[in-house]
């Protein structure tokens, strides 16, 4: 379960990186699928205004290796190695990471809450129950459980 | 034996372990199950039931989930 606090950090997506979350959620139906995303991880507890927000600049899609990719999903230990390395080494930081709920619900699932390991990164979720919706809830570790973010998308217009 | 644990993306940490540990007791003894962390050598994860001949390793928690609520057995 995850507590409905006051958003405490956002993140912050590029146009691309967003829509491409939504893309491979929608190719990948009804099966669930899986990634990484890269960027700038935000340090919410800084006293730095600007180091509370994370920014994704890169969705990196990985393989689900769940043996019921309708309803669980997993990242190859081997892959995740390799892309978290990748990441490293163009400079980005791994901001967390992205699945979807191609029949909802628009939350984590207990499952979700109960396989959590990467404390103070974020889990976002695309749910394809409806309209797409992406979500994003920062893992605060076994206690604390998931905060929910603000999700936003920086444009790329111009005038916008 | 000491071990340090290089945690990927999650800093280090020193374990204290008993001789003849496995890989499933140094993944405990930094703080995780067995089935939500891995141990890598050369990028790949070794058994959890081997014993630990290194002086330093690295543990990949490992990401994995799903929309059902319900905690079965998973791949």
């Amino acid at each position: 379960m995850y507590r409905s606090r006051v958003f405490s950090t956002v993140l912050e997506f590029t146009r691309a990186a967003y829509d491409a979350v939504v893309d491979h959620a929608r190719r990948g139906e009804p099966r669930e699928v899986c990634g990484v995303l890269a960027g700038m991880r935000g340090a919410p507890d800084s006293e730095d205004a600007d180091r509370a927000e994370s920014l994704v600049t890169e969705a990196l899609p990985t393989e689900n290796v769940a043996e019921r990719p309708e309803t669980r999903y997993r990242i190859d230990p081997e892959e995740l190695f390799a892309v978290v390395e990748s990441i490293e080494g163009d400079g980005l930081e791994v901001v967390g990471f992205y699945h979807s709920h191609p029949a909802g619900p628009p939350r984590p699932s207990e499952t979700d809450v109960a396989r959590a390991t990467w404390t103070d990164h974020s889990y976002a979720i695309c749910a394809l129950d409806g309209h797409p919706f992406v979500g994003s809830w920062r893992w605060r570790g076994t206690d604390e459980g998931f905060d929910r973010e603000v999700v936003a998308v920086r444009s790329e217009r111009s005038d916008a | 034996m000491d071990v340090t644990v290089d945690v990927v993306g999650g800093g280090e940490r020193e374990c204290v372990l008993e001789d003849g540990a496995t890989y499933a007791d140094l993944i405990r003894a930094a703080g995780f199950h067995p089935q939500e962390a891995s141990v890598l050598v050369d990028g790949s994860p070794v058994p959890g039931d081997r014993p630990v001949d290194a002086d330093r390793v690295r543990l990949l928690r490992l990401i994995q989930g799903g929309s059902n609520d319900h905690l079965e057995a998973e791949g």
